[in-house]
């Protein structure tokens, strides 16, 4: 039987007599069967025409009812940026509702919080399609970090029921939101609010969903700001909680945990490439650039996929991973030479050219020398007088994943 | 967002919106006052911002209907009475006996008729209206005289604020003033008018380059800025400026004012003004690299178009990241030593760091080496600039330190365990000045 607005409202406020934080949530969410049925109920609702129901039931949620109808019809009749403003409006009208109550109705605030993203991203899809401006991810990200605000500052609510235990899934939406407009910077704020707060429980004892995304997020932050070592810690563990089933996050995950491991000399098992094949599109070439010493191919790769990288923000910590080729380079030149002690700086120079590299000076070569052997590819010096390279008579080229604190010299 | 990441002048101009704000309007006024800010900052404009200059709509006088009668006479059923009526249906809690707000509300008036005055009075000239209709980007039809001249569109939305009301043109005449920060509104006979300003850029490049000091030529620039701002004036011409401003600090190693000129710009290219894009966007990635602001860099590098990318000060300043990515010095230094424009100036700030990183690798992986190579291949000046850097390292270990300059060579060894702890203390953190 279609649902009337009348059992709606009842509904809703049974959720709310039985504090059943999934079955408001239910109620709440537009893609519910009852949507459509209320949108059919109503030839064309508007603020006025639904007024008189205003006191039907409890303050704020006569409103929110109210809403609910006029986004779903928006959604009915293809409007996404009205919908988009109407549910801001009904995210705000519960959030007089959420700082007076404990955390039972989280689950409603996650899935509400939910549909202002993604009806944020249609709208501001259509109004890119239509040409016109949008912001409404912008104001998406303000309302999910009042939200977090509202999650951090419930001091009354005994521990296991409190609002805090919806911090970590905000704060996940919330760098969704900003890495989605591109407004990394302001992440900052909320991590700070989180360090700065000793009272929240142990990130351990959250979902492991919310944990694997906060680590997701940290560990890509960490990367983007060249805390390698700190990076790849989140990132591990991330990857280790995540759901088996989500292959996609996995492989979220690994796209920057890769070329961390990468960096360090452990280059990935085909068997791994095999599982992530987008990966395997985007790092294969670096990675036979690598094991070949091909600095060319290397910066072919580079230029190729340009674009991508910078979309993932990878472009810059690849290309570090260029004197992984140099390396490779050097130590050919050095088997070939029947693994001497002593390579003059002209033959490096001469592999640099041969392999492609032009207009390189051997003042460079020699400065890529020296800058391998400060971080640990190759053990000797030089000697500028002679322009000769004295290497070690044992391991003159370490295996890459034997170098002391790799990241450290990055 | 902290308050103790506030500018000082947005502390100062919310302590002032708090002191005005009474028990009728606070509710209003602080919701009003915590959205501004909330919105400057997600537009990473709190820094930018002249906040003296900022009205809350909260805040304004209340329309004030026997004044409005008396000095405006309106005729029966014009728009304006309409609105008149309108608002006193509304406005229920209004004191007529608030004699503060009727003072206030009396030289708001006062004001408008003189802009009124000035704006035909230069219409009459002709040849001035062009920069009237073309000084501000957006319509300048819209920017009315009359406080009424918006509130009949039926299409106004109450919520928003009509900055067109609060923007003046000035009266002075003075080529020159000395920069005050505003606390109050503007007073239109102290700002330059479009075409005095213009003049004012003339003067002030020609003091210029005839060595006036800079604490005063900084003072014009920022002062000439406040004017183009109060008046809203946003076309090449305000461009021009801050681009001169940006390279004369730079020149003067003024970052702050650098940062700030460097902020705006990018906001009125991003309007599409013209203006020379190429040249300030290697200015900022040079900035970036200097902040060693990586995750802000490589957002930036990203949004960078083919034209931009093609032009070569840009591919300067996406070289001067590669070889820094590389720890290629040898190419950093030849880059350093053909900068073009004034990117120097910017390479300047973090040359001494990328020195001693260099010379960490350096003293790494040779055992001994001439002090004349350092000369060379880190871009010094003089041979004697090379020794003395190596000095305020605690670096100088010379095998031969009897020898000149010419002849020394480096001992390595000692040298290198101590670059690596002044570079700990001296490098590891970048201090910016204000924002970027």
């Amino acid at each position: 039987m279609p649902m009337d607005f009348a059992t709606f409202l009842t509904q809703i406020n049974d959720a709310l007599n039985a504090e059943n934080g999934p079955n408001l949530a239910y109620l709440l969410r537009p893609t519910s069967p009852h949507g459509k049925d209320l949108v059919k109920g109503f030839r064309s609702p508007t603020p006025a025409t639904l007024a008189h129901f205003k006191g039907s039931i409890m303050s704020p949620w006569d409103e929110i009812a109210i809403q609910y109808v006029l986004i779903c019809t928006h959604i009915a009749r293809l409007r996404p940026g009205e919908a988009f403003k109407e549910q801001s409006q009904l995210v705000s009208l519960f959030f007089r509702y959420f700082i007076e109550n404990r955390g039972w109705t989280l689950p409603a605030l996650f899935s509400i919080l939910r549909d202002l993203r993604d009806l944020a991203h249609d709208a501001d899809w259509h109004a890119k399609v239509h040409n016109e401006p949008s912001e409404c991810m912008v104001d998406a990200a303000r309302t999910v970090a009042k939200a977090f605000s509202n999650c951090m500052t419930d001091r009354t609510s005994p521990p296991d029921e409190s609002r805090k235990w919806g911090v970590y899934y905000v704060v996940g939406l919330a760098m969704k939101s900003y890495f989605k407009v591109r407004r990394i910077s302001l992440t900052k704020n909320i991590i700070k609010v989180l360090e700065n707060n000793a009272d929240i429980p142990a990130l351990e004892l959250y979902p492991r969903s919310h944990q694997v995304t906060y680590r997701y997020y940290i560990g890509m932050l960490s990367f983007l700001n060249e805390e390698y070592a700190k990076a790849e810690q989140e990132l591990t563990l991330a990857f280790y909680h995540c759901h088996i089933g989500a292959h996609e996050n996995q492989a979220r995950i690994l796209a920057y945990l890769m070329p961390l491991r990468i960096l360090r000399g452990h280059l990935p098992s085909d068997e791994l490439m095999h599982r992530f094949p987008v990966l395997a599109d985007i790092f294969a070439p670096f990675i036979a650039a690598i094991r070949k010493g091909d600095i060319a191919a290397f910066d072919r790769a580079l230029e190729l996929r340009e674009a991508r990288l910078i979309e993932l923000n990878l472009l810059l910590t690849l290309e570090k991973a260029r004197e992984l080729c140099v390396r490779g380079l050097f130590r050919r030149v050095w088997v070939s030479s029947a693994k001497g002690t002593r390579i003059p700086l002209s033959m490096f120079h001469c592999a640099l050219r041969i392999s492609g590299i032009k207009d390189v000076e051997v003042e460079e070569a020699e400065c890529l020398v020296a800058n391998m052997i400060y971080k640990g590819y190759m053990r000797g010096y030089i000697s500028h007088e002679k322009q000769m390279v004295v290497l070690a008579s044992t391991n003159a080229f370490p295996r890459l994943a034997d170098r002391m604190a790799p990241f450290a010299l990055m | 967002m902290s308050a103790d990441s506030w500018p000082p002048q947005l502390k100062d101009w919310v302590a002032k919106c708090l002191g005005q704000m009474t028990d009728m309007n606070r509710t209003e006024a602080q919701a009003e006052l915590r959205q501004v800010i909330a919105d400057a900052f997600a537009a990473h404009t709190l820094w930018t911002t002249d906040w003296a200059g900022v009205q809350l709509k909260a805040l304004l006088p209340q329309p004030q209907p026997q004044f409005n009668t008396a000095n405006l006479k309106p005729t029966k059923n014009s728009p304006a009475n309409k609105k008149v009526k309108k608002a006193l249906k509304n406005n229920t809690s209004f004191d007529p006996d608030d004699r503060a707000a009727l003072d206030k509300r009396a030289q708001r008036f006062q004001r408008e008729h003189q802009i009124e005055r000035e704006k035909s009075r230069l219409g009459a000239q002709g040849s001035l209206q062009a920069n009237y209709n073309t000084s501000h980007l957006f319509d300048a039809n819209s920017r009315s005289a009359s406080p009424f001249g918006q509130s009949d569109d039926p299409e106004a939305d109450p919520n928003v604020m009509d900055w067109d009301r609060h923007t003046i043109v000035g009266t002075s005449k003075e080529i020159f003033k000395d920069y005050l920060r505003l606390t109050t509104e503007p007073k239109p006979e102290q700002i330059r008018p479009y075409p005095v300003l213009q003049q004012t850029l003339l003067e002030l490049k020609k003091r210029f380059r005839e060595k006036t000091p800079y604490n005063w030529i900084c003072s014009q620039f920022k002062s000439l800025r406040q004017d183009l701002t109060v008046q809203r004036i946003k076309n090449e011409f305000t461009v021009q400026v801050y681009e001169i401003h940006g390279r004369i600090a730079l020149e003067c190693s003024d970052m702050v004012e650098y940062n700030q000129c460097q902020a705006t710009l990018k906001t009125l290219y991003d309007l599409g003004i013209p203006g020379r894009v190429e040249e300030f966007t290697a200015y900022r990635i040079l900035m970036l690299l200097h902040g060693r602001n990586r995750s802000e860099l490589n957002l930036y590098v990203g949004q960078l178009t083919p034209k931009l990318k093609a032009d070569s000060a840009v591919q300067h300043a996406l070289k001067v990241q590669r070889a820094l990515a590389m720890g290629n010095y040898h190419a950093l230094f030849a880059l350093y030593s053909s900068s073009p424009n004034m990117g120097a100036y910017i390479m300047d700030h973090f040359v001494a760091r990328e020195r001693a990183k260099a010379l960490m690798v350096i003293t790494k992986a040779y055992k001994t080496i001439p002090l004349s190579f350092i000369h060379q291949e880190l871009a010094f000046e003089g041979i004697g600039q090379a020794r003395e850097f190596l000095t305020e390292h605690s670096a100088a270990y010379f095998t031969n330190p009897g020898s000149s300059d010419d002849q020394k060579t480096l001992d390595c060894k000692p040298a290198s365990a101590q670059l690596n702890q002044t570079f700990e203390s001296k490098y590891r953190k970048v201090l910016i000045k204000g924002a970027i």
